[in-house]
């Protein structure tokens, strides 16, 4: 006996859930009471009636839960919620300044540090063929000289063209030294920063020509193309179209285009530029070794960009440029083509492992630590001084709050809170800003019409805003009035462990970093304060011109009786960088294919003795005609060529066969994230440019000015351009300098931040506990007894935060060094140094607020009872 | 304020469930109807009226105790609130108030 089963499906399905269960039971009732009275059958009949009357919309709706609204957005609560954040913000001074604040410090730089790092991810993606060009480079050389170049041989580039269907188009640049002096009217520049290029540089990337035909830049080969900012530096507001620049060897070119000044974030940024055709013209023309632009696989010099086609295999294109290469060039066997994309040119490597790129994410990842810790702050102190509130919160509840409303209350108080530290924030980048250009090394600007800036603030703010607003918010809307205004709730609060989290992150955070930056200023003091193996005390050099250099020796004979010069000498290279390298040598032993790159540099009789350079076999070079085809080794070459007793060895430089006369004490010639690498020393005084003058250190402007008095006297047309060597020196690690400078503002505000937020909680922990110390007084309790019983919370956060921050600084910071060929160990006593700082600073910052409540007189403290 | 209206049928649900005190529920409120004003109710009716009520305001429900004769469902029970037993009153006084200045209210109704 029971009612139709198939009408109470049909119930079950249309009615909403929450009225199934009263009708379905009246439903049932009413038929059992039919049945009683009428029968089973009529009872039946008369339920699929009743069931029916049910199957109207109004009952297949849910039941309006609330007889009565809440507008949550309505203009009149919305004011008040801006009134009552408002009044809470002034009410509270004290928090609401520690909160904006260390809001405003998190804000400021943490949108500082995404500029940079927006700027560093943007180099060379504005091209519209961006994603298709890529940059030709060579494997070349063999064993532990084997090593990529990122400029290639010409050919390469039309034969690449014209036979492989994956190069949709080619383009190379190649640096122009051979015209620099560029004259018009009564103006002369010397230009260092020209480039030779083909004309379809203008046609693969996106370098917009402002005046001139892109698709025929150069009519001739006495054409020249300009940036703006050249242009005007020649002509000023003259149309230079047309007009005529003297170049070096009183050459002529008519500029023939304008192109919009190369943008900041591009890798490729020249001032000049001028047709590739003219530099085969002049290398080529006359030549009788049958050499030409189609067939010289010799000279690696041009760096060259192809666009491929969408989908080209790069692994197969690189395979058939080798093929091509060794066609023409058989004996290349160790020379192997790769390629890197365009975007990627700026933050990796040649091979395509990471370089800047790790800068960049160890930045990004500083910013998120920084947001993430003033966030925290916001976070902590509100959810502590949430006890406060809690009679506010209950009282609102019982006159009719709803939830939602209070949560949007406190957001907006947040927001508000937010928007004033967001102001603040801008005005405190725009104030920092060229401070922080300068410690960047980049031209940042405020650029408010980028949308770039818009979307980078616009995520900023409503990330941290997102972060630090719906958890309070949750949190305080959540307290139930009863118990709140019971006072319960206090209870629960005191031990929220959320909070104790939070704060042993922020102090991992501020470890971390801490930690981190001793770790790099000691790799920095230790690699510039490394034995070089030669000394560069007090030594400048330049590049001095022919003129100059045809009367060296009489120049250097008047040099050493100024007053302030000590010696002189010269070499062909700078000491501090050597950039040329060679494989064409030949040594005994030497094996076929192999390939050592040497570092050649020509230096004078008294090179070695003026930079206090070690022989450790061998003599010197005597300044005889004979040591023209006499080396000098240095210890890695020989280590490398495998030399057993190299005096009197032969040894092959170029087409010079000669004899090893002596072995030199390796010396750091390059940066000390490189190992040093195999140099020879040779004589040959006509190629010894670079002049070295070593000054007695007191006089040494007078020197300076006395050697530009003779640079001047015979090249009267260019600038003289000289550095001390220690300059040139620390330039090689400016950007490990920026980067150690950058980590510890950085390390410092994060700390800042930081104790500003312990500060904050001391307070209202003393404050909190008022009574509670007043009462311990009274019984005896002495000071440090009330100071140790409210710092000692705080301290075991920050040392469990030290224990959790060591061995991640120590796992990254190792990283940071691999990078290094040479660098110090991971020393112990750094973390114990860093935790020490980190747990002084946070004692200070406690010890303060605990001091003062327990020198608190309990009478003041207790009567307010 | 504007007074709330009620239409005869949900004063009568209304009077039903006052005079129930507090064992108003779908069902029951049927029976009593059928039984006391001997009209066809139907069970649909009578929750559409008992809804339109509560969303006025003139009543007010809470689940009950489960019960074996309706499978073990709970029923909705109904109280009439301070306003609805407010609008009761005001209705009757209306109509009192009308009836007493009908003369011979008697007499009419027998003589036509």
């Amino acid at each position: 006996m029971s009612p139709p089963r198939l009408a109470d499906r049909l119930l079950c399905f249309f009615l909403s859930d929450d009225r199934l269960e009263e009708v379905q039971g009246d439903l049932h009732e009413e038929f059992r009471w039919q049945v009683r009275r009428v029968g089973e059958r009529r009872a039946r009949w008369r339920y699929w009636w009743d069931v029916l009357g049910f199957l109207t919309s109004r009952f297949a709706h849910k039941r309006q839960p609330d007889t009565y609204q809440t507008y949550l957005m309505s203009p009149t609560m919305l004011r008040n919620y801006f009134r009552t954040a408002w009044r809470n913000l002034v009410k509270n001074r004290f928090y609401s300044l520690i909160n904006i604040t260390g809001l405003t410090a998190g804000l400021a730089v943490g949108m500082l540090i995404l500029l940079w790092v927006q700027d560093e991810l943007s180099f060379d993606q504005f091209h519209r063929q961006s994603a298709a060009i890529n940059r030709l480079e060579n494997w070349a050389g063999t064993g532990g000289s084997r090593q990529i170049w990122t400029s290639t041989v010409a050919p390469i580039a039309e034969m690449g063209k014209k036979e492989l269907p994956e190069i949709k188009e080619a383009t190379r640049l190649s640096y122009n030294y051979r015209f620099t002096l560029f004259k018009y009217k009564d103006k002369t520049f010397n230009e260092e920063n020209t480039i030779f290029a083909d004309p379809t540089l203008f046609t693969m990337f996106d370098f917009p020509l402002i005046q001139g035909n892109p698709t025929n830049p150069f009519p001739d080969n006495q054409s020249v193309v300009l940036t703006e900012t050249t242009a005007k530096r020649y002509f000023g507001d003259e149309n230079p179209i047309g007009k005529t620049l003297m170049g070096t060897d009183n050459t002529l070119f008519k500029v023939s285009g304008v192109i919009r000044d190369f943008p900041k974030n591009s890798s490729i940024r020249r001032d000049m530029i001028l047709p590739m055709s003219l530099l085969f013209d002049q290398m080529y023309k006359g030549q009788t070794d049958g050499l030409n632009q189609h067939n010289d696989f010799h000279t690696f010099d041009y760096d060259t960009y192809v666009v491929l086609q969408p989908g080209a295999s790069i692994a197969t294109l690189s395979d058939k440029l080798r093929t091509i290469h060794l066609r023409n060039k058989p004996e290349d066997t160790d020379v192997a083509y790769l390629l890197q994309p365009l975007p990627q040119m700026h933050l990796y490597k040649a091979d395509g492992s990471e370089g800047g790129i790790e800068t960049v994410r160890m930045f990004s990842i500083i910013a998120l630590l920084i947001l993430v810790i003033a966030c925290i702050n916001y976070v902590n102190l509100s959810t502590a001084r949430a006890m406060l509130r809690s009679k506010e919160v209950s009282m609102r509840k019982i006159v009719g709050a709803a939830k939602s409303q209070l949560f949007m209350q406190f957001l907006i108080e947040t927001a508000l809170l937010f928007s004033l530290a967001a102001l603040l924030a801008f005005g405190l980048m725009y104030a920092l800003l060229p401070a922080y250009n300068q410690l960047s090394g980049k031209e940042l600007v405020l650029d408010f019409s980028d949308y770039r800036l818009w979307r980078l603030i616009g995520l900023t703010i409503a990330g941290t805003l997102a972060a630090s607003s719906i958890y309070p918010a949750l949190f305080l809307s959540s307290f139930e009035p009863l118990k709140a205004l019971k006072g319960k709730v206090s209870a629960r609060l005191s031990e929220a462990l959320f909070r104790k989290v939070l704060v042993v992150a922020q102090f991992a955070v501020s470890v971390i970093l801490i930690a981190s930056t001793f770790i790099i200023s000691n790799q920095l003091h230790y690699i510039q304060s490394k034995e070089l193996g030669y000394d560069k005390t007090h030594v400048f050099g330049f590049f001095m011109r022919d003129n100059m250099s045809q009367h060296y020796e009489a120049v250097k004979a008047s040099l050493l009786n100024q007053p302030g010069v000590a010696d002189v000498t010269r070499a062909s290279s700078n000491i501090v960088q050597i950039g040329a390298q060679t494989g064409d040598n030949e040594w005994d032993g030497k094996q076929k294919g192999e390939t050592m790159f040497v570092r050649p540099v020509a230096i004078d009789k008294d090179f070695i003795p003026f930079f206090k350079m070690q022989l450790v076999e061998g003599a010197n070079f005597a300044g005889t005609p004979s040591d023209s085809l006499h080396f000098i080794l240095n210890e890695t070459a020989i280590k490398r060529a495998r030399i057993k007793d190299p005096i009197g060895k032969p040894f092959r430089l170029w087409k010079d066969k000669g004899t090893i006369v002596g072995v030199v004490k390796d010396f750091h010639f390059e940066s000390m994230r490189k190992k040093i690498e195999p140099a020879v020393f040779y004589y040959r005084p006509s190629q010894m440019m670079a002049m070295y003058v070593k000054t007695t250190g007191q006089n040494a402007p007078q020197a300076v000015a006395k050697t530009e008095r003779f640079y001047k006297q015979y090249n009267p047309d260019y600038t003289f351009d000289y550095a001390f060597l220690d300059d040139s020196f620390n330039r090689l690690y400016r950007s490990e300098q920026q980067t150690g400078l950058l980590f510890n503002v950085f390390a410092g505000i994060a700390i800042l931040i930081s104790c500003l937020g312990l500060f904050g909680l001391a307070t209202y922990t003393a404050q909190v506990r008022t009574r509670e110390i007043g009462v311990r007084k009274v019984l005896g309790a002495s000071v440090t007894g009330i100071i140790e019983l409210l710092a000692k919370d705080f301290i075991k956060l920050v040392i469990i935060a030290i224990v959790i921050a060591t061995p991640i600084a120590w796992y990254a910071m190792s990283r940071w060094l691999q990078d290094f060929a040479y660098r110090i160990d991971v020393q112990w006593w750094v973390f114990v140094l860093a935790g020490l700082l980190a747990l002084v600073i946070a004692l200070l910052t406690v010890s303060f607020q605990s001091i003062k409540a327990a020198l608190m007189n309990p009478v003041k403290s207790l009567r307010s009872e | 304020m504007k007074r709330t209206y009620l239409g005869e049928f949900e004063e009568i649900v209304l009077l039903t469930v006052a005079v129930m005190e507090g064992s108003a529920y779908g069902v029951a409120i049927t029976h009593e109807i059928i039984e006391q004003t001997g009209r066809s109710v139907r069970l649909n009716q009578i929750h559409s009226a008992l809804e339109r009520l509560e969303d006025k305001g003139m009543v007010k429900s809470e689940m009950g105790e489960p019960t074996a004769e309706r499978g073990g469902r709970r029923k909705r029970l109904f109280t009439v609130t301070a306003y609805g037993r407010r609008t009761l009153q005001e209705i009757q006084e209306v109509r009192v108030s009308f009836w007493s200045r009908l003369l011979n209210p008697l007499k009419l109704t027998t003589s036509l």
